[in-house]
């Protein structure tokens, strides 16, 4: 008897959790509805900012965070092969554990510590660097998003590395291969379900960085043409514009934001899943 | 009866994670011989086969002291030299382990990975060596027409005579094998050994084995391990 | 593969662990030899006494602790709202859910772990206003939404952490008691929670650890610049990421900069200090404390 109600229980705390994700969806939805309309929608995602012109199009915010977060990507993902490549395979010793201990230590980092490093450390070197503009640009914001999220991917990719069956490493061995044949030829080979993952994992977390981009890229409504730009991103936008008159239009526009960085990090979810590899990690 | 010396081993210790497993070893092989390697369960044996491809040394919490020499053109060379490849090394003593460990490649490839290691590229040298080793381990007949297939398809038997043929295309002078037929049913196991005393002319083999008739059917020599230490043990 | 190729690749590798490890030491070394000179009583009471400080006799209004407090505050309010949903969805995930109802719940809450936390703060602030309209007027953004948003925030790592921890014991620890003639709800309570709990615990560290630093969803739901220790749930608060976001835009001269500065040492102090705690954990000394054993 105390079993079935305590099943019950428990199911209605996990169908809580559960709902709370749908909620989240459906208001943003609801709120954002007087723009969504009559296939407004659309209309947003690709106009520009301009508000004189009653236009509230959230397309500049979209190319911001696309080009951004991207090129964080782009910026850690050979950083992390090569950090991770180290860590597993290529050296055994005290640099790697240390490595290893560094880096783990490193996803404890919040990012408005970045972000604040960022900008008063990064920003001055690129404006000297560059002679102009301000430093506050897609290249300053980009280069701190790549140490921010490059500590997960490389635990990520140290996890697949470690993975691959121990039996293969043992035949390349008696044959006398090298460690970076070993590399090369058995152990990246091996884990490209798991490297694919922790890069989408990684995607994720870039695009849904708020605080980086809102201290470091500059925040100005146009579409970033060049590295120097200063640009604005879907979570930064939604931080500054929070602040001002509820009814407008400007305002529901960050909902519109919501809506678009919601369907980005599930489509993004969706993806990991038919990689596989938990499933896979799990059978093993 | 009276052939040459191949490996020489001396006043070798071994220890594991602090526990002392190989005591003072001082044995010798001749060449062109098939030495079986008995003695109860224990890491011993399988650290001894170790000891002569320096295979231990990726083993964390392992440590040797002594002497290993091994004729190689004529002269006895000290293999635990730091100046020593251990590439060369691992090309000229061959490993097969108990457990078949195929790569995840198709058959073909898994032959001929070891000369992909070395740097050959040319294609027809290496199907011509990838037939010959085939051949040479009692397994052309059957993959002829599949060398494209994964490795994994085939029967444990015959994932054994591959791993075989692989360690054998670099033509090793010595081969080093541990419980080779332990995982394997009784007729695949009869056809692993016919084809290792088939190899006695062109190597040198110890074969760890505790399995008495299979000693006495194919070995010329037993050694006998226990505590560590190594007895001329009952051959034949 | 040539020698040089080797050479190279080998190279390169050993580069991007020395480029990686010159970051964070830069990151964090900066910091300290900017902040280091602020650490001190001074930096946290201001011109209080810092006993009268702590009895809360006295408000400290050039110092760091109201936003200590508020960050201590918060940490409390949402892992204690979380940890009970959380164990327990994780607990029906893992000994009772099957089926489509598994995998549809388990689909959500992934989702719910990839939803960026400025998007969780947007549901926490349109929360606020949906209760503000429809239950009491008194409800604004405020310490209570925030820890709401920031609960529903670390929901997925306690789920999470839970399910994995349990489902991931070994089968014998499973079904010893079963033998035994326990009913599953003993089996989990006595045996199956106790064995998990380091797993659980990591979650639970885990979750402190990203209320504590988190920026984003606290700015949407109540955080404000100025406020004193928080008189009650409904009031507004303050809280060290967002002082340290607030100081570096709007600070006035070189002394508010610099306690931007000692604030983000703190900050950085408390996560080393819930990192060694996870390490502990791991290494079961925290298990071993707990129960004597």
């Amino acid at each position: 008897m105390l079993g079935k109600i305590t099943e019950r229980l428990f199911f209605i705390c996990a169908t809580i959790s559960a709902t709370i994700t749908v909620l989240i969806f459906g208001f943003m939805v609801f709120l954002g509805l007087p723009l969504i309309k009559g296939g407004q929608f659309f209309h947003l995602l690709t106009q520009p900012w301009l508000p004189d012109h009653n236009l509230y199009g959230i397309y500049p915010m979209v190319m911001g965070t696309v080009f951004i977060a991207s090129l964080g990507v782009v910026l850690a993902f050979p950083l992390s092969i090569g950090c991770a490549s180290l860590i597993s395979v290529i050296d055994g010793g005290i640099f790697s554990r240390i490595l290893r201990r560094v880096v783990q230590m490193m996803t404890g980092i919040p990012t408005v510590i970045y972000g604040f490093v960022g900008l008063f450390l990064l920003v001055p070197f690129v404006r000297e660097l560059f002679m102009g503009g301000s430093g506050m640009c897609v290249l300053s914001a980009s280069i701190m998003l790549a140490i921010l999220v490059a500590p997960t991917m490389i635990l990520f990719f140290v996890d697949s590395f470690e993975s691959v069956p121990k039996s293969y490493m043992q035949a390349v061995d008696s044959l006398g291969g090298s460690k970076v044949q070993k590399l090369i030829y058995i152990v990246i080979p091996g884990s490209w379900s798991g490297i694919m993952t922790g890069l989408v994992l990684s995607l994720g977390r870039a695009f849904g960085d708020t605080l980086i981009a809102l201290m470091i890229a500059g925040n100005a409504v146009q579409a970033p043409s060049s590295l120097l730009d200063s640009a604005r991103t879907l979570t930064a936008h939604i931080a500054l514009v929070i602040a001002s008159d509820y009814e407008s239009l400007e305002f529901k526009s960050i909902f519109a934001c919501g809506i678009v960085l919601y369907v980005f990090t599930t489509l993004l979810v969706v993806l990991v899943r038919s990689f596989g590899y938990a499933s896979r990690r799990n059978n093993e | 009866m009276d052939k040459s010396i191949k490996i020489r081993t001396k006043n070798i210790f071994f220890s594991y994670q602090n526990n002392r497993v190989l005591n003072d070893i001082s044995v010798e092989f001749r060449e062109h011989t098939l030495t079986a390697i008995v003695g109860p369960s224990g890491i011993g044996k399988s650290t001894f086969l170790m000891t002569l491809n320096r295979l231990w040394e990726s083993i964390p919490g392992a440590a040797m002291k002594g002497n290993v020499e091994i004729r190689f053109d004529g002269t006895f060379q000290d293999i635990y030299l730091p100046s020593y490849s251990l590439t060369s090394l691992r090309r000229s003593v061959g490993m097969v382990f108990q457990t078949p460990n195929p790569l995840p490649m198709s058959i073909y490839r898994n032959v001929a990975f070891p000369l992909k290691l070395a740097g050959f590229k040319k294609k027809d040298y290496i199907d011509h060596k990838v037939e010959k080793a085939l051949t040479r381990a009692y397994l052309w007949d059957e993959v002829k027409d599949r060398l494209r297939d994964d490795a994994f398809t085939l029967s444990g038997g015959q994932q054994q005579r591959l791993c075989i043929a692989r360690t054998l295309i670099m033509e090793p002078q010595i081969l080093l094998l541990d419980e080779p037929t332990s995982s394997l049913d009784t007729e695949s196991g009869r056809i692993i050994e016919e084809l290792l005393i088939s190899l006695k002319e062109r190597c040198t083999l110890l074969v760890v084995s505790h399995y008495r008739e299979q000693v006495k059917r194919i070995a010329d020599t037993v050694l006998e391990i226990s505590d560590g230490h190594f007895t001329p043990g009952n051959a034949i | 593969m040539s020698r040089s190729l080797e050479i190279t690749i080998t190279g390169c590798s050993w580069l991007c662990g020395i480029v990686l490890l010159g970051a964070v030491s830069t990151v964090i070394g900066y910091l300290l030899f900017k902040g280091f000179g602020t650490l001190g009583p001074q930096l946290l009471f201001g011109s209080v006494n810092p006993l009268e400080a702590l009895l809360f006799k006295k408000q400290v209004f050039d110092g760091l602790f109201p936003a200590v407090v508020g960050t201590l505050l918060l940490v409390i309010l949402s892992v204690g709202i979380a940890i009970p949903i959380g164990m327990t969805s994780g607990v029906y995930m893992a000994e009772y859910a099957n089926g489509s109802v598994k995998k549809i719940f388990s689909l959500l809450f992934d989702i719910l772990a990839s939803i960026p936390s400025i998007v969780i703060g947007l549901f926490g602030f349109a929360l606020a206003v949906f209760l503000h309209r429809h239950f009491s007027e008194k409800i604004y953004p405020s310490l209570l939404i925030s820890s709401l948003a920031l609960a529903f925030l670390v929901l997925p790592y306690i789920i999470r952490t839970t399910q994995i921890a349990l489902e991931t014991l070994p089968r014998e620890t499973r079904l010893t008691a079963l033998a035994l003639g326990a009913t599953k709800l003993q089996n989990i309570i006595y045996v199956l929670i106790p064995k998990s709990l380091s797993g659980i615990i990591s979650g639970v560290i885990l979750a402190i650890g990203r209320c504590a630093e988190d920026t984003a969803v606290i700015m949407l739901t109540g955080v404000v610049a100025s406020a004193g220790v928080p008189k009650s749930l409904l009031a507004n608060y303050e809280a060290l990421p967002f002082y340290i976001y607030y100081i570096s835009s709007q600070y006035m001269n070189e002394e508010e900069l610099s306690s931007g500065y000692g604030a983000a040492i703190v900050l950085l102090g408390i996560c080393a200090v819930l990192f060694l705690f996870a390490f502990m954990i791991q290494k079961g000394l925290a298990y071993r404390a707990l129960y004597r054993a």
